[in-house]
Parts: C-alpha cells; sequence; structure tokens
C-alpha cells in the first residue's frame, strides 16, 4: 500500500500554488518554501498598447481574457511549466466575489486543462504557516485589511472584518500629503507613490504620534525621491502621517485596531484570550516600516477603552512572526497545504465539467445535510 | 517591420471570435481553421539561457529551478552581470609569488559589483559564487513534514472507518472540510482518538511562538539620515522571493532565470501548429503553419476620408502566400454559410482514431465578442479574382502590367491591386471609428494528405472575414 502511494505521488506531477493578489501575484510550486515569482498583477495588452492589471474588468469576458494572459504569463515566463495535466492550489481570500472565482475556475479547467483545483482561504493557510491551533490573521492586503479568527482550522465566519485600509488607502493618504507640501496637483504614478510609500515611509510610535499635532514638534527629516522624471522632496510630514490613515479612530470605529477588536469581540469567549495571545499581521501591507510596533501600541491602549474596556481589558496581545517574508506569507501556506495531502482535496477536472459548480461557503446546497427535506423538495 | 511597428489596420476574425492582425494567425491544415494564441494549446518544448544560449534537458531545469548556472543577472538593475578579473596581491606579502588572478561580477549597466555587498572574490571565473540560502527552510520543512504526517494519519483514519463500514460521508461539507488538512490538524489537538499512536514527528513538532515584543523603532527614528540608495526598491525585493531583501547591502547575484521555447497545438484535432527547432540559436521552425503562409492576405494601399452617407473609394492589395493558384472572391460577411455542418464532417473524418470523447466544451466558455460595429458597408464586385501561386524568383521580372478594369488596377505575379467603393452609413457618428468588413471566399489546395493511403491533393473553399480600420469618421 505504502509503496503503491510512494509511486502514484511521483508520478503525480508537482502542482502549482497561485495567489493572484490585486497588486502582486504569487506563483511557485507546492512544497517549496518561496513562490518562484513575485510580479505586478498585470500583462501587456497588445490590442490595446498599454500593461493592463488583471482586477481592471468590466465583465466576466474581459476577466476571461485578463486571466488568460495573466496564467499564461506565469506559467510560460516564469515558472516555465505546462498547465495541462497539473494541479492547482487557488489562495483567495474568503471575500472573493463569486464572479472572479467562477471565471477563475473556467480559465483553469477549461482553458488551460488543469487537472484538479484546491480552493484555499488565505486566513486559514497562513495560520498554517505558524503551526498554532487558535491564530488572529491581521492581512493588510493591496486594498483592503481582513481580520480573520481560525480556530481548531476553521474560520470564524461571523467574526470576518474587512475595511479598505491596504496600502493602497496609504498610498492615497501620502499623494494627498505631498500634494499639500508641494502645493499643487502632482498627479504621481502609482509606481511612483508605492516606491515613496516602501523607501521612505515609516510608521512613527504611538507616543510620537500623539504629539504629531501639537506645536513645538520637530517634523520627521525630509527625504529626496529619483523618480523616473524628477527628484522629489518628501517632506517629513508625508513620510510620517501617511499611515495614520489606517489608524485614524473616526466615529464608525473602522481603523485597523478596531477591526481587530471587533473580531476578538465577536468570537466565542473561550478562544479570545488565545487569540490576543496568536495575533499574526501579515500581507504585503503590513512590511511598512514600524507598522507592526505601532499596531500593537494601539491594540494595547484601546483595550482600555469603551466599547472593549468591559469584556477585553485583560487580553494581553503577543504577536507571531511567520517563516517568510510578510507579503508571501499565505503563498507559503498554500504550499505547504498543496504538498501535505498531495492534492487530494482537491476539485478535479472532470467532476467541475460535469457540474460547472464551485462549492462556496453561502450556498446552501453545499452546507444542507443529506437528511434534510429541503433535498427531497428539490427533487420533485 | 512594418507588420510590428504600425498598428494593425487589417484584422482577420479567428475562428474564436478574437480578432487579431495576419501575422499573429495561425492556419490548422487538419481543420482547415484560422486559429490564434489565445484558442490553441501552448506547450513548453525545450529549455535555454537567452544570455548564453545554452540547451537545458528539462529534467536538469526542474532541478535548477529554471535557472542557468553560468549566468549572473544584477540583482539591482536586473541587467546580466559580467565577470571581470583583477590581479590580486598576496597580504601576507609573500614576494615570490605572482600575484594571482580574482574574478569579481559587475554591472556594466548599473556600475553594481559583488564586492558592494561584501562577496569575498573568487580565484575561478564562473562557479564558485557562494549561494544564500534561505533562512526559513528548516522551519519550512519541519511544517511540511508535520503536515504530512497529519495527512497520512487522516488518510488511515479513513480507511479505517471505510473497513469498519462505519459511516458514509454525507453530501455536506462543514467548514473544516473545504482544505481539510486543519481539519485533521484540529481533531488532532483536540485530543479526539487518532487510530494511529500519532508518530514521532507529530509529537516533537513545536508551533510558532508568539511574543509580546514587537521590534520597535527607535525614539529618533523620524530624526535619522536616511539614505534612500541603501533602501531596495520593490522590484529588487520582489526578485529575490526567498528573502526580499530591504537593505541593499543584501543584495546578492541572482542566477539568470531561463527561457522556453513553445510548441503550438490546435486543441480541435491536437496536431502542431509549430514546432521551433531545438537549437536556441535558432529562430526556425519544423513545423510553422502560420496563416500568413496560407491564407490571402489583404493590405490597405490608399483609401478617401470616410464621411457620414458618403462614398469613398478604397485601394486594397490582395496577394497570395501559397504555391497554388487561388481564386478569391469578396462576401459580405453575412453571406459566409454556416461552417459548422462541413467543419463536423471534416473533424469526424480526421478524428476517428483520435479520442473523439475529447471534449470541445472549451469552446463554449470562450467569450466570444461581437466584431465592433461598421460604419458602413464595402461595395463588392461579383467576380471572381484569381491569383497566381507566390513565385520568389518572379520578384524580379519586370512584367507587363496585367489586365486594368475599373475593379483590377493592376496584377503582378501573385497580387492583385482592387478598387473598391465604401457606402458610409448616413447615421455613423462623426469621430467615432471607422470600421469596415467583408467576408473572402478562397480556394485552398491541402497538400497534406488526409490519411496515409489517399495521396491526393484536395481543394476546399474556405472563408474568413476580415475587418478594416480606416481611421475615423470625419465630418
Ligand atoms: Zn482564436
Ligand atoms: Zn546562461
Ligand atoms: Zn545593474
Ligand atoms: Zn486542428
Amino acid at each position: 500500500m505504502a509503496l503503491y502511494e510512494g509511486i502514484a505521488l511521483i508520478q503525480e506531477k508537482q502542482a502549482v500554488v497561485l495567489d493572484l493578489g490585486h497588486d502582486y501575484t504569487k506563483f511557485g510550486f507546492t512544497g517549496e518554501a518561496a513562490p518562484r515569482c513575485i510580479i505586478p498583477s498585470s500583462f501587456w495588452s497588445p490590442d490595446e498598447k498599454r500593461y493592463k492589471r488583471v482586477y481592471d474588468y468590466k465583465d466576466e469576458d474581459e476577466l476571461y481574457e485578463n486571466l488568460v494572459h495573466m496564467l499564461h504569463l506565469l506559467y510560460f515566463r516564469h515558472v516555465l511549466v505546462n498547465p495541462k495535466e497539473r494541479k492547482v492550489v487557488v489562495v483567495e481570500s474568503l471575500l472573493t466575489p463569486t464572479l472572479f472565482r467562477e471565471t477563475l475556475a473556467k480559465v483553469l479547467f477549461m482553458h488551460y486543462e488543469v487537472s484538479g483545483v484546491m480552493w484555499a482561504d488565505s486566513a486559514r493557510l497562513c495560520a498554517l504557516t505558524l503551526g498554532t491551533n487558535i491564530t488572529l490573521v491581521v492581512n493588510i492586503g493591496a486594498l483592503d485589511a481582513e481580520v480573520v479568527a481560525v480556530v481548531h482550522g476553521s474560520p470564524v465566519i461571523h467574526a470576518i472584518q474587512s475595511g479598505p485600509l491596504g496600502a493602497g488607502a496609504v498610498s492615497a493618504e501620502l499623494a494627498r500629503l505631498l500634494d499639500e507640501q508641494h502645493g499643487d496637483t502632482l498627479r504621481l504614478t502609482e509606481h511612483v507613490l508605492e516606491d515613496i510609500r516602501v523607501r521612505a515611509c515609516f510608521v512613527p510610535g504611538r507616543a510620537r504620534a500623539l504629539t504629531l499635532d501639537q506645536p513645538g514638534t520637530v517634523e520627521a527629516r525630509a527625504v529626496c525621491v529619483t523618480g523616473p522624471e524628477r527628484v522629489l522632496t518628501v517632506g517629513g510630514r508625508a513620510r510620517e502621517r501617511a499611515a495614520e490613515v489606517l489608524f485614524l479612530r473616526d466615529n464608525e470605529m473602522a481603523s485597523l485596531p478596531d477591526l481587530v477588536l471587533k473580531c476578538i469581540l465577536q468570537c466565542p469567549i473561550d478562544a479570545r484570550r488565545e487569540l490576543a495571545a496568536n495575533v499574526l499581521v501579515t500581507g504585503g501591507g503590513a512590511a511598512l516600516t514600524g507598522l507592526k510596533a505601532r499596531l500593537a501600541a494601539e491594540l494595547r491602549h484601546l483595550v482600555t477603552l469603551p466599547p472593549y474596556r468591559s469584556s477585553l481589558h485583560s487580553l494581553q496581545f503577543s504577536f507571531h512572526r511567520a517563516p517568510c517574508p510578510d507579503s508571501s506569507v499565505s503563498w507559503s501556506g498554500g504550499s505547504l497545504a498543496g504538498a501535505a495531502d498531495g492534492g487530494s482535496r482537491a476539485l478535479l477536472r472532470d467532476v467541475y465539467c460535469r457540474s460547472r459548480r464551485l462549492r462556496d461557503w453561502p450556498c446552501l446546497l453545499h452546507t444542507t445535510p443529506p437528511d434534510h427535506h429541503h433535498w427531497a423538495e428539490l427533487q420533485c | 517591420m512594418a507588420y510590428l511597428t504600425q498598428p494593425d489596420y487589417v484584422k482577420y476574425i479567428c475562428s474564436c471570435g478574437q480578432l487579431k492582425p495576419i501575422t499573429n494567425l495561425y492556419f490548422c491544415r487538419h481543420c482547415l481553421k484560422i486559429r490564434c494564441g489565445f484558442c490553441i494549446c501552448h506547450e513548453v518544448d525545450s529549455h535555454y539561457c537567452a544570455n548564453c544560449l545554452e540547451n537545458m534537458p528539462s529534467s536538469e531545469a526542474r532541478l535548477k529551478k529554471n535557472r542557468c548556472s553560468s549566468c549572473f543577472a544584477c540583482p539591482s538593475c536586473f541587467h546580466t552581470l559580467s565577470t571581470r578579473a583583477t590581479l590580486a596581491r598576496d597580504p601576507a606579502g609573500g614576494d615570490g609569488k605572482p600575484p594571482k588572478k580574482m574574478y569579481y561580477l559587475s554591472c556594466f549597466n548599473c556600475r553594481w559589483t559583488s564586492r558592494d555587498v561584501g562577496i569575498p572574490d573568487q580565484p575561478v571565473a564562473s562557479g564558485g559564487w557562494p549561494e544564500r540560502t534561505n533562512p526559513f527552510t528548516t522551519r519550512f520543512n519541519q511544517l511540511l513534514d508535520y503536515y504530512k504526517a497529519i495527512a497520512q494519519q487522516e488518510k488511515q483514519e479513513k480507511l479505517d472507518k471505510e473497513r469498519k463500514k462505519f459511516v458514509t460521508r454525507g453530501k455536506y461539507i462543514n467548514l473544516t472540510d473545504k482544505t481539510g488538512l486543519t481539519g485533521a490538524m484540529a481533531r488532532n489537538i483536540a485530543g479526539l482518538p487518532s487510530s494511529e499512536s500519532s508518530s514521532s514527528v507529530i509529537s516533537n513538532f513545536v508551533p510558532s511562538q508568539a511574543s509580546p515584543d514587537v521590534e520597535e523603532l527607535p525614539d529618533d527614528y523620524h530624526l535619522k539620515e536616511i539614505d534612500l540608495k541603501q533602501i531596495t526598491r520593490i522590484s529588487q525585493r520582489t526578485s529575490c522571493p526567498e528573502l526580499q531583501p530591504s537593505l541593499a547591502s543584501r543584495l546578492s547575484p541572482r542566477p539568470r532565470a531561463l527561457c522556453v521555447k513553445r510548441s503550438q497545438r490546435c486543441r480541435a484535432c491536437d496536431h502542431n501548429l509549430t514546432k521551433p527547432e531545438y537549437n536556441p540559436g535558432s529562430v526556425k521552425f519544423k513545423i510553422e503553419l502560420l496563416a500568413y503562409y496560407h491564407v490571402p492576405e489583404v493590405k490597405i494601399i490608399s483609401y478617401e476620408t470616410i464621411k457620414p452617407g458618403g462614398t469613398s473609394a478604397l485601394l486594397l492589395k490582395l496577394s497570395n502566400p501559397t504555391a497554388h493558384e487561388m481564386t478569391v472572391k469578396m462576401l459580405q460577411p453575412e453571406d459566409v454559410p454556416d461552417q459548422e455542418d462541413e467543419h463536423k464532417t471534416i473533424e469526424k473524418t480526421l478524428e476517428k482514431s483520435l479520442n473523439l470523447e475529447k471534449d470541445i466544451s472549451w469552446n463554449a466558455s470562450f467569450p466570444r465578442r461581437p466584431p465592433p460595429p461598421n460604419a458602413g458597408s464595402v461595395n463588392l464586385p461579383a467576380v471572381s479574382l484569381t491569383l497566381a501561386q507566390r513565385d520568389d524568383a518572379a520578384e524580379y521580372d519586370d512584367e507587363p502590367p496585367g489586365d486594368n478594369d475599373d475593379i483590377i488596377l493592376w496584377r503582378k505575379s501573385n497580387k492583385l491591386a482592387l478598387r473598391l467603393k465604401l457606402t458610409t452609413d448616413a447615421q455613423a457618428k462623426v469621430g467615432s471609428n471607422a470600421y469596415f468588413s467583408f467576408a473572402l471566399q478562397y480556394s485552398y489546395r491541402n497538400t497534406v494528405p488526409p490519411s496515409a493511403t489517399v495521396v491526393q491533393h484536395s481543394d476546399h473553399t474556405l472563408y474568413t472575414t476580415l475587418i478594416l480600420d480606416l481611421g475615423k469618421v470625419c465630418e
């Protein structure tokens, strides 16, 4: 038995892991510690004569074409293997729109004829890289920040928190601050803003952040960033305030630490202590200098305030470090998951071709027990 | 060159509905259909290094992670690094020994050198460069072994259950079932009975330890002068996915990524459309079924401005790329007979031996966009035109100009110039795209015998629809 299985494993082509992020796509083989490539999620469109983002689509047809082009680039320019007869692990957010999932399934199964696809949500995959039972995953992506509690292998669906607090929000604020500083609309490209954000911006500690608006505070040092067209002076104000949008607590309670605490608050009471003691901050946006320390400080401060004080005040926060760089944590989890079970959980091509359906969380068809009377009603 | 630099004024409609210039199209001689990069199947044919033009067998390429063993890319600007030699004096001051030749890597584009990041010079020109290992590998492998053990344990449990004819799995999934793996982990952790005594890998596994301390920035960080040249750009980080170094001092030369030659296959009949030569230095193909060699080519010579409700003259050039005489007739796109039935019979005879089960449902999943709306119609002559076969020698002959009439402007070897009239719709909006379309019916002689027993040529009548882009509708 064991021998037979060994042979089957050798014959099975090594599966690939696909993490199609909004800004960057991570792609590589299962069982490897790092993706083979991290490239912008865009491709050269010969029809439109420009680089086009995968997520830049109006309808399903356009998305289909975008995905075909992007996957071609990934398979034939970067990873250099045939997509046919090879399994794929797709890393996705729990909040991925159905249209996107279904179109990606169609492209993978029908256009590239992959033999099977395993869908996995990024929060659980992030937790896999730690090996802990209870993990609070704070994923700061390109657009959104998502907070998901993973308790004994399942995400707590009703407690998921998400808000537009990704790297994009920091870039937008940075653009505003730079315009203000130069007294002009600079119309900086996303690339330039990203470069400034990554290299020049930082998140000040909580103590300093409190003094930012006080008179007499010494401003941070300005730096000169050499862009493709000109040299731009980035003032201290822009450098240290760009990321403050993540911590702005207006009445909505929609700041990043609020998202984290709200998620804990909506989780079962006996998991809260453990969740706070097992926080993992990941995602491309988490790599911003000083962000993690500031988030930790804000969390510790915020639990002492209402409405959290009454139920969360005794929480002690501890933080994990994933065994990979921040931006590829969920990819690495996908690599582990795909390699560990040898793809036996994947949705196979012939099964997909018969039903053309994907399992999804909110779908009643998949969550109705077999003896439920609804099935009988469906049959007639 | 015009093909590469100019916009595509003439586009053909591929059998899948995509609009492409003729240079981007393939022609399957077995299905007798136009195919394009979107609707054919691409396959990796061979791996090679684009810098040293060295071939690498696929198995070796897999082992070396698709990277060349002798070429390096600059970690700063991604240009190829060059090896430079210097004479090193022995620091010990040995006088008898001649100075030794030492090598380092240097970028001619951005002046980065391997010395910048403290990599010692090497005594040999190629190879021997220290490889920066992934610091996370050990931990990653621990995790991998742990999850493999759990997956194995779960499989065993499932088998045991089945043997006992315990329960059949329900039709519903629970939350942990979506990937499953962590479900087994949860059961293991919750102390639920596992049939096997848990293996040592599982019991020895130590989960990640959280720490209350997070690395804080120094209090005076905002006053520190930072040298942006020492902080890497995002492209420099992502070019090294294992480390994603944020400091320029952590950059290291990266073995150059290999390229692949691709072969292309028709999805409907599984025949090769292109197959490149193995030699990386060669740009030739063993099989090259390009539409450019099989389908009549249409070029625009000139046209009058397009005005709403007006008529304009259009001069087109038709050429026959094949080695056989071709009869061409122009049709309105809507007059093209439905070829599906004919296509099916061809396919059947061709594919009897092949796997007929092969599902053609991918065809249905393709987005089939309607072609853009026309700004008017082309007044087409009802005559059939004959185009001589391509004759490379004829290019040099001084041929008397052929028959002239009010449709044919001139005729030369396998080429023909036509004078046509365009009628623009009165409703056409000024400033909108002036697209005109027409179809070509052409005779095609297939020199590939359908089977080994028949050695005959077969003649076919084929159709293709074209779209001309004549700029904008003018006032
Ligand atoms: Zn096509
Ligand atoms: Zn090379
Ligand atoms: Zn360089
Ligand atoms: Zn074919």
